[in-house]
C-alpha cells in the first residue's frame, strides 16, 4: 500500500521503496466498496447512523457511499468521536496491514496481541473493531465468510493518522535478516518476542547502537544523523548498511516498521489503553450530595424568582448586539447575592425556560413571561428549570470573557450559541453518573478528572477545560449534582425519569413555624413552607439560608409588611399562630411602634393643584358633576389636587365660570397660554411576544437512514439490470449531450463484483429519470483520491476553455490545494485541472 | 444524629437548639472551636472563623474532632465545602513555627517549604527575617517575633509559636487561703478559687499565653491572681485607669501572700517599679515629643508574667509597643473578645489564642453572677424638643435626644421604684449627670473627681452609706461595687456593644440575699439616641438578655 510521503521532497525515496515492496497488500483482490455492499440492509443502515454527515446530502449510490466513507472530512469526523482503545486498535491495524501476508489474517486477537491486551481485556477489544467496522473505519478483508477475519483500515484513514502509525516508521525493503520472519512469529498466537533475533543482528554492533535504536524504538521514528567522524555517526552507518536505520535524507534517518516492532517487542503500543481512566476525586455520602443539591435546588428556584420579580419592577434594556449589559448584570448580582457568573446563569437559565425574554418593544428590554411557572410548587418549578437547562445549547460560562473582536459576551446575547454543548454536556453528566465508589458513597471528580476521562473518549477532540468547568459548575449550581457528585434529582433528570419527584424527596421536610426570639431574629429550623415563605418574605431580612432560616425583623422590613396592607395586629396574629413561643415583648414592641408611624407622610400623584386662600370658594367643586373629569381630591380645606394637567384644569374651572389663574413652581401667576399640556404619561409597557433565542433551533433534515439504504439497494439493481442491457459508451453519451449542463454523473464499479461471476463486466449505472440528486463534489473528489491512492485512472468530465464539458480519463497525480494534477495517458501529457472544474468524475472500471 | 440539636448552615453559621436534649452536650463539643455569636432564649448562634479555627488548633484540637463534631450533632447533612473548609483552614496553622535554634536563636521553620517561600515573598515579612538558613528554616530577629506573628496572621498563615519563654525574674506569690481583711473589724474569711477559675487558670498555663474570657463579675481578677501565683514571678499588670489599678492591688493584698510593699503602680501621679506592678494604658500611651517616655518601664524589669486586664480595650500603640514582649508569658483577660475597632486578629498573634471561655449565662446559671432584667424605657420627647432636635445639625442630634430633659423625671419614677436598692445612675454627658445628681441629692463621680474623693465615695457606697450614686463613664470598668443591683443608663457612649456589656456588668455581682438586678435605658424615643440603644442592646440580646421595652408614660406602675 503507498503510504503519502511527508512534506519533504527527499522523503520520496521512501515512498519509491515502499512501494516496490514485494509482499503487495492483500487487499488487491477486494476493496473496501466491496465489503461496503455486500453488508446487509441493517448494517448499512447502522452506518448511516453512527455517520449521519454520510446521508447528508443522501449519496446517489453505494460506491459514492463508499467513497465518501474514506473522504478525509467524514473520516475526520469519524474519528473526533472515537475513544482512545478504537484509535490504538486502527494504528495497530494501520502499523501491521503492510506486514501481514495471506496466510496469516489480521485478526482481533492479533490486534489485541500487538496492543498487550490481558486476555480478560480481549473482548474489549473485540467489542471495539465490531464497532469500528460498524462505524466503516476498519473493513474486513476475507474473501470466504467462513475465513477468519482479516481487517484492514479504510481507505484514508492512513492520511488522517500520519505518515507514522503507533510512532512506526515506514515499512521498507530490504529488510534486515530475519526480523521479517521474528516479527511474523511474534505476531502468531503464543510467538516467542523478536528480541533474540535483534539481538542476534546487534551482536556485532558498534557501540552505542542500541542506544540510538532505543531512542527511536517508541517513536517518532525519524533521528538527526550525527555529526561525521563520531562514534556515534559510526553507528549509525552501521545499523544504515544492516537496514535497521534508512537514510531518508542527507540529514535524517528512519526506523523501518519492522526494526521499531522488533525494538517494541512485537508491540504496537506501550499500555493498552482499553478503559478510560478511573477519575479521581473526593468520595461524598449520597445523602450529603443529595442535600446539597436539594439547597442549590431552592436557592437556584428563589433566585429566579427573584430575578422575574426585579425585572418586573425595572426591566433592564436590550444590548444593541442582543445579551444584558455588564452593569445590568452587575446590580442584579448585588440583588441576587451571587457572583456575576452565578447571575449570569440564573438569567441564561432563566431565559431558556422561556421566564424571561425581550420584549419587543424599540427599544427592547428584558421582562418575565407570563407563565404558569409561578403556580408550580418549588419542585416542579426546578424540573422546569434542570429540562431547559439539559437540552440548552448555550455556553454561559462565556459571560464576561471577550470574543475575538475584543467585545465583552454578554449573558442572553446570541453569540453564546455553542452547536456542540449539549454533547459535551452529556459527556460531563456521563462521567459523574458512571461513577460510583461505594455503597452509599458517591464520587465528586475533579474537573481535571473528568476532562481526562472524557480524553479518552474522544482523543482527537479534546474538550476545552474551561467548558467543562463551567459545565460542572452549571450541574452545582443546579443541583443536579451536590458536593460535586451526581445527585439523586439529578440522576432523575438524565433518566427522565419525574425530576421533581426526585426532589421533591430529598428536599428537607417543610416547616410550618418559626422560633420568635428576643433581639428580634426569628429562626426557621428548616425548610419553610410556602405561605410562611411569603410571611417571612414580607416581612422580615434573611440574616442566614440553608438547612435552616434565620431571619431579623427590623423597621424597614415590618414597614415593608405595613406598605403591603399588613396591620400591626394581622401581622402580630399571623407571627403567634405559626410561633411555637409567645411573640416576644421586644417583636411586639417594635412592630406596634414601627405601625405607629408607618404613614405619618403620605405621598400621592396628581397633575394638577388647585388652590385658595379663602376655603369657601373649593367647597363643593369636588362633588360637582360636571367637573368629574378633573378628579379631583381635596388633600386641606383650602387646597384640591386634579387627575388633569394644569392647563386643562385651568380651562374647565373657566368653563364652569369660575376664574382661575395658572401659577408657576415658584408660586407667581403666569400668563396663559393655550395648549400647554403637561407631558403625556408614557404608554403602558407592551409584552409582546418575540421568543429568545432558543425557539429559532431547526435541525437540519436528515433521511431516513432506512429509506435511504432502500434507495441504494434499488440504484445497486438497477445498475446492475442496466449493465446487461446497455453499453457504458452510449449511457455516456446520452449524459453528456444533455443540454450542455453538468450532468450527475452515475457511477458503477470498477472492481470486479464479488458474488456475481461477470467479475469482467463493466457495469454501468443509469439512473432512473427520477432519481434525486447531482453527484456531490465530494463524492467525485474521493474517486480522485481513491484513484491516485489506487495508481489508477478515473474519467473526469471538465469545463474546458470554452465552458464545453469535455471528458477525458485521466491518470490522478496530486491534489493538493484546490488543483489536481493529473497525467493523461492517451496523450503522454500532464496537466493541471482547478478542482472546481471538475463537474463529474467516473471510475473507468477496467483499464482501457 | 438525624434529630441532632445543631444546624450547620453554608455561611459558617451553627444555630443551635438550647431546649434539645442533647443541647449542653453539643455545646460543649463545639465551643472550642465555634464562636458564640448570640445567644437569645430559643437558638444560639455560633460562628466558625479562622481565628476560632485556629484558637481550637492552639488548644490541641484538629480538623477531624472538629468534622466530627458538626456531623455527630447536625440535623441535616453538614454542607460539604464548608468541611472542606474547615480542615483546610485548620492545617493553615502550625504550618510555620517560630522555635529557638540552638546555634541561630530564634527561627521561623516550616513543614512545607512552599508556605514559607510564600510568606517570605510577601513585602510585609522583609525586614522582619533575617538570613534563610536552609530551605524550611529562617532566621528571625527575636525584636520582631511579634510583628511577625501579626504579619503571618494577615497573610492567612498563623505561627505556632513554640520559642518559649523567659522564666523571668523569681518571686514567690502565692494564694492565701483566708482574705485579708480590709478594714481592722472585718474578720479572715476561708476562700478558694471557683471551678471555673482554676480551668482558666490552667488553661492558659498549659497554653503558655492567652486570653480569658469571663463576664464581668466572674472574678477575672481571680483568675489573674492565681496565673501570677502558678508563675510564681515578677508581673505587670497592665490596666484601664488608676481606680482600676488600686482595685488590683486591694485584690491581691486580700487573697495573696503578696503585702502592700511588694505592688508599685505606674500611673500618672505614682511611678513605683514593685515586683508586681500595676500600670495604666494610659500611662504608657502618654506622648512627650513624639516619644513614648515611659517604654522603659517595660524593661525595668526582668517581668516573668504579663497581664492585660480588659484586654478588648488594649490601645493600638501599646499593642505595638508590647509587640516586643513575646518572648514573656502573656495573660488577657476580658468579658468579651468583640472590639468596636476590629482588632481582634492582633489579640490573638500578640496576646495568644484564646484559653478559656465560659458562656454569661452558665456562671449566672451556677449563681457565681446575678440574674439580671433589663429594660428599656422609651420616652416620647415634647413638642419643643421635637422641634429641636429635627431641625439640629447631625452632630448634635445625640447629645440633644440624650441628654432630653424628660429623663430626668424618668430616672426620678425608677429611682423611686427601688427604694430598698443600691441604685447607680450611668451617663455619658456631665451636664445631664450633674443635674440629675442635683436632682437626686445623690453624690456625683466625673473624670474631675480626684483620686481619693472617688475612693471615699465608692467606698461609702459599698458600705451602704449612701444609696445613690451618679457615675461618667470613668466607672465603666474594673470599679467594683458589689451591692449596687440597679443601674440607670441615662447616655451611652453612641453604639458600643461592649460599654453596654460592662455597665451591664456592674451590678452583675453575686448579691447577698440573691436579689436580681436591674438595668434600665432611657431612650429618647424616634431619635438616633434609640438607634444607638438598639444597637448597643443587641450584644446584650445576644448574650441572652431578654430586653423589655416600655413606654416612659407607663412607668408609674412598679415594673415586676
Amino acid at each position: 500500500m503507498t503510504r503519502r510521503a511527508p512534506g519533504r521532497a527527499d522523503a520520496r525515496n521512501i515512498v519509491r521503496m515502499a512501494s516496490s515492496l514485494p509482499a503487495a497488500p492483500a487487499a488487491a483482490t477486494r476493496h473496501f466498496a466491496d465489503d461496503l455492499r455486500q453488508r446487509s440492509d441493517t448494517a448499512l443502515a447502522a452506518l448511516l447512523r453512527a455517520r449521519p454527515d454520510l446521508a447528508t446530502p443522501s449519496p446517489s449510490t453505494l460506491r459514492s457511499l463508499a467513497a465518501r466513507a474514506s473522504s478525509r472530512t467524514s473520516l475526520e469526523r469519524a474519528l473526533a468521536r472515537t475513544d482512545a482503545l478504537t484509535l490504538q486498535v486502527l494504528e495497530a491495524v494501520l502499523a501491521l496491514e503492510p506486514l501481514v501476508d495471506p496466510s496469516a489474517p489480521l485478526d482481533a486477537d492479533v490486534v489485541a496481541r500487538v496492543l498487550g491486551a490481558s486476555p480478560t481485556e480481549l473482548p474489549r477489544v473485540e467489542a471495539v473493531i465490531t464497532r469500528a467496522v460498524e462505524h466503516a473505519l476498519l473493513w474486513d478483508a476475507r474473501e470466504v465468510p467462513s475465513d477468519p477475519a482479516d481487517l484492514r483500515a479504510v481507505p484514508g484513514l492512513d492520511e488522517l493518522l500520519g505518515p507514522y502509525p503507533a510512532g512506526l516508521g515506514p515499512h521498507l525493503t530490504p529488510a534486515p535478516d530475519g526480523l521479517t520472519e521474528a516479527v511474523g512469529r511474534a505476531l502468531g498466537p503464543g510467538g516467542p518476542a523478536p528480541g533474540a533475533a535483534l539481538d542476534a543482528l546487534l551482536a556485532e554492533a558498534p557501540p552505542g547502537s542500541r542506544t540510538i535504536l532505543d531512542a527511536l524504538a517508541w517513536g517518532p521514528p525519524v533521528g538527526l544523523v550525527p555529526a561525521a567522524g563520531t562514534r556515534p555517526r559510526d553507528a549509525v552507518n552501521w545499523l544504515v548498511t544492516q537496514h535497521l536505520l534508512v537514510r531518508s535524507d542527507a540529514r535524517h534517518v528512519v526506523l523501518p516498521r519492522l526494526a521499531g516492532l522488533a525494538l517494541r517487542d512485537g508491540r504496537t503500543h506501550r499500555e493498552p489503553r482499553t478503559a478510560p481512566p478511573e477519575p479521581s476525586g473526593r468520595d461524598v455520602p449520597a445523602a450529603t450530595a443529595d442535600a446539597e443539591a436539594a439547597s442549590a435546588a431552592l436557592e437556584l428556584v428563589r433566585r429566579v424568582r427573584l430575578l422575574r420579580r426585579t425585572w418586573d419592577e425595572e426591566p433592564p434594556s436590550v444590548l444593541r448586539a442582543g445579551g444584558l449589559g455588564v452593569r445590568d448584570l452587575r446590580r442584579l448580582a448585588a440583588v441576587l447575592e451571587t457572583d456575576e457568573p452565578g447571575a449570569a446563569f440564573v438569567v441564561e437559565v432563566a431565559g431558556q425556560a422561556g421566564l424571561v425574554r425581550d420584549d419587543g418593544d424599540a427599544p427592547p428590554s428584558y421582562v418575565p413571561t407570563v407563565t404558569d411557572w409561578d403556580d408550580l410548587d418549588d419542585a416542579a418549578r426546578w424540573a422546569r428549570l434542570a429540562q431547559a437547562w439539559l437540552s440548552s445549547r448555550r455556553a454561559p460560562w462565556l459571560v464576561g470573557s471577550r470574543d475575538d473582536k475584543g467585545a465583552l459576551r454578554a449573558a442572553l446575547s446570541p453569540d453564546l450559541r455553542r452547536p456542540w454543548v449539549p454533547r459535551l454536556r452529556d459527556g460531563v453528566l456521563g462521567v459523574l453518573a458512571d461513577a460510583r465508589p461505594g455503597e452509599g458513597l458517591l464520587l465528586a471528580p475533579e474537573p481535571r478528572a473528568v476532562v481526562e476521562v472524557l480524553t479518552w473518549h474522544t482523543p482527537r477532540s479534546v474538550p476545552p477545560a474551561s467548558a467543562v468547568e463551567g459545565l460542572l459548575a452549571e450541574a452545582g449550581w443546579l443541583g443536579v449534582t451536590g458536593a460535586g457528585a451526581l445527585s439523586a434529582p439529578g440522576r432523575a433528570l438524565l433518566a427522565d425519569d419525574d425530576p421533581a419527584g426526585a426532589l421533591r424527596a430529598v428536599l428537607p421536610h417543610e416547616v410550618d413555624e418559626i422560633l420568635l426570639q428576643g433581639d428580634l431574629t426569628g429562626i426557621v429550623p428548616g425548610r419553610p413552607s410556602r405561605d410562611l415563605a411569603r410571611l417571612l418574605e414580607r416581612t422580615t431580612d434573611v440574616e442566614s439560608r440553608g438547612a435552616a432560616t434565620t431571619v431579623r425583623f427590623s423597621p424597614a422590613s415590618v414597614t415593608r409588611a405595613l406598605d403591603q396592607g399588613e396591620t400591626a395586629d394581622t401581622l402580630l396574629d399571623e407571627l403567634a399562630r405559626r410561633s411555637p413561643v409567645p411573640v416576644p415583648q421586644p417583636l411586639d414592641y417594635l412592630v406596634r411602634d414601627t405601625a405607629r408611624r408607618h404613614g405619618a407622610v403620605r405621598v400621592g400623584s396628581a397633575s394638577a393643584y388647585l388652590r385658595a386662600a379663602d376655603a369657601t370658594v373649593l367647597a363643593g367643586l369636588e362633588h360637582d358633576p360636571t367637573l368629574a373629569g378633573l378628579g379631583l381630591v381635596r388633600l386641606a380645606p383650602t387646597v384640591l389636587a386634579a387627575s388633569v394637567p394644569a392647563a386643562a384644569l385651568h380651562e374647565a374651572l373657566r368653563e364652569r365660570g369660575l376664574v382661575s389663574a395658572l401659577e408657576g413652581p415658584d408660586g407667581r401667576v403666569l400668563v396663559a397660554r393655550r395648549g400647554v399640556t403637561g407631558r403625556a404619561m408614557p404608554a403602558p409597557r407592551s409584552a409582546a411576544a418575540i421568543r429568545m433565542g432558543s425557539g429559532g433551533d431547526v435541525a437540519s433534515r436528515t433521511p431516513d437512514p432506512d429509506e435511504l439504504v432502500a434507495e441504494l439497494r434499488a440504484v445497486e439493481e438497477a445498475a446492475r439490470a442496466g449493465a446487461r442491457a446497455r453499453a457504458e459508451a452510449a449511457a455516456v453519451a446520452r449524459s453528456v449531450a444533455d443540454a450542455g449542463i453538468p450532468r450527475p454523473a452515475r457511477t458503477g464499479t470498477d472492481g470486479p463484483p464479488p458474488d456475481a461471476g461477470e467479475s469482467s463486466a463493466r457495469l454501468v449505472v443509469d439512473p432512473p429519470d427520477d432519481e434525486p440528486g447531482t453527484q456531490h463534489p465530494a463524492d467525485g473528489l474521493a474517486l480522485v483520491r481513491d484513484a491516485l491512492r489506487t495508481g489508477s485512472t478515473v474519467i473526469i468530465e471538465m469545463a474546458g476553455h470554452t465552458g464545453r464539458l469535455e471528458r477525458r480519463e485521466l491518470k490522478p497525480l496530486k491534489l493538493d490545494g484546490g488543483r489536481l494534477r493529473a497525467l493523461d495517458p492517451d496523450r503522454e501529457a500532464e496537466l493541471t485541472i482547478a478542482v472546481h472544474r471538475i463537474a463529474s468524475v467516473l471510475p473507468t472500471s477496467s483499464a482501457p | 444524629m438525624p434529630d441532632g440539636p445543631l444546624i450547620v448552615q453554608s455561611d459558617k453559621t451553627l444555630l443551635l437548639e438550647v431546649d434539645h436534649p442533647s443541647a449542653e452536650q453539643a455545646r460543649r463539643s463545639i465551643a472550642p472551636f465555634a464562636e458564640l455569636e448570640r445567644a437569645p432564649e430559643h437558638v444560639h448562634t455560633y460562628r466558625l472563623t479562622a481565628l476560632g479555627l485556629w484558637n481550637a488548633r492552639a488548644a490541641g484540637h484538629d480538623a477531624e474532632q472538629v468534622v466530627n463534631t458538626l456531623i455527630e450533632y447536625s440535623r441535616y447533612p453538614v454542607p460539604h465545602a464548608l468541611l472542606v473548609d474547615v480542615a483546610e483552614t485548620m492545617a493553615r496553622y502550625g504550618r510555620l513555627q517560630l522555635v529557638q535554634d540552638p546555634a541561630h536563636g530564634l527561627v521561623l521553620r516550616t513543614t512545607d517549604r512552599a508556605v514559607l517561600a510564600e510568606v517570605l515573598k510577601s513585602k510585609r515579612t522583609s525586614g522582619l527575617v533575617g538570613e534563610r538558613l536552609d530551605e524550611s528554616t529562617v532566621v528571625v530577629h527575636p525584636s520582631e517575633r511579634g510583628h511577625l506573628k501579626q504579619v503571618l496572621v494577615k497573610l492567612g498563615w498563623p505561627a505556632e509559636d513554640l520559642a518559649g519563654y523567659v522564666d523571668g525574674e523569681k518571686h514567690p506569690i502565692g494564694l492565701s487561703p483566708t482574705t485579708h481583711p480590709r478594714t481592722p473589724h472585718e474578720q479572715p474569711a476561708p476562700w478558694e478559687m471557683r471551678p471555673y477559675q482554676a480551668q482558666a487558670v490552667d488553661g492558659f498555663w498549659h497554653g503558655g499565653s492567652g486570653v480569658v474570657v469571663l463576664p464581668c463579675g466572674a472574678g477575672k481578677t481571680i483568675v489573674g491572681a492565681g496565673a501570677m501565683a502558678k508563675s510564681g514571678t515578677t508581673t505587670l499588670i497592665l490596666v484601664t485607669n488608676t481606680v482600676s489599678a488600686r482595685q488590683w492591688r486591694d485584690e491581691l493584698v486580700r487573697r495573696t501572700t503578696l503585702t502592700e510593699d511588694e505592688i508599685g503602680e505606674y500611673s500618672g501621679t505614682k511611678k513605683e517599679i514593685k515586683p508586681v506592678t500595676i500600670a495604666t494604658y494610659q500611662v504608657l500611651t502618654t506622648k512627650r515629643k513624639g516619644v513614648y517616655t515611659h517604654l522603659e518601664l517595660l524593661d525595668a524589669r526582668d517581668w516573668g508574667l504579663i497581664l492585660y486586664d480588659e484586654v478588648h480595650l488594649l490601645p493600638a500603640p501599646v499593642f505595638r509597643m508590647t509587640a516586643d514582649l513575646q518572648a514573656r508569658r502573656r495573660l488577657g483577660l476580658t468579658a468579651t473578645l468583640v472590639r468596636e475597632d476590629g482588632r481582634e486578629d492582633e489579640v490573638f498573634s500578640l496576646i495568644g489564642p484564646k484559653r478559656f471561655d465560659a458562656p454569661w449565662k452558665d456562671i449566672e446559671a451556677q449563681g457565681y453572677i446575678a440574674p439580671a432584667d433589663c429594660v428599656e424605657v422609651r420616652l416620647t420627647l415634647p413638642e419643643s424638643e421635637r422641634m429641636t432636635y429635627a431641625t439640629a445639625e447631625m452632630e448634635d442630634k445625640y447629645r440633644l435626644a440624650a441628654s432630653a430633659s424628660g429623663k430626668k423625671k424618668v430616672v426620678e419614677q425608677i429611682v423611686a421604684q427601688h427604694p430598698d436598692d443600691q441604685v447607680l445612675v450611668i451617663g455619658q454627658y456631665i451636664d445631664q449627670l450633674e443635674e440629675l445628681a442635683e436632682h437626686l441629692g445623690a453624690p456625683i463621680i466625673t473624670g474631675a473627681t480626684t483620686n481619693k474623693e472617688r475612693q471615699r465615695l465608692f467606698g461609702a457606697f459599698r458600705e451602704g452609706e449612701i444609696s445613690r450614686l451618679v457615675v461618667s463613664k470613668v466607672a465603666n470598668y474594673s470599679v467594683d461595687l458589689p451591692e449596687a443591683s440597679v443601674a440607670i443608663q441615662v447616655s451611652g457612649s453612641f453604639g458600643s456593644r461592649q460599654e453596654e456589656a460592662q455597665r451591664l456588668g456592674r451590678i452583675m455581682r453575686p448579691k447577698a440575699d440573691g436579689r436580681t438586678a436591674h438595668f434600665y435605658a432611657v431612650v429618647a424615643r424616634d431619635t438616633v439616641d434609640q438607634d444607638f440603644a438598639a444597637h448597643r442592646q443587641r450584644f446584650l440580646a445576644e448574650q441572652g438578655y431578654a430586653y423589655r421595652i416600655v413606654d416612659a408614660e407607663d412607668l408609674t406602675t412598679p415594673t415586676p
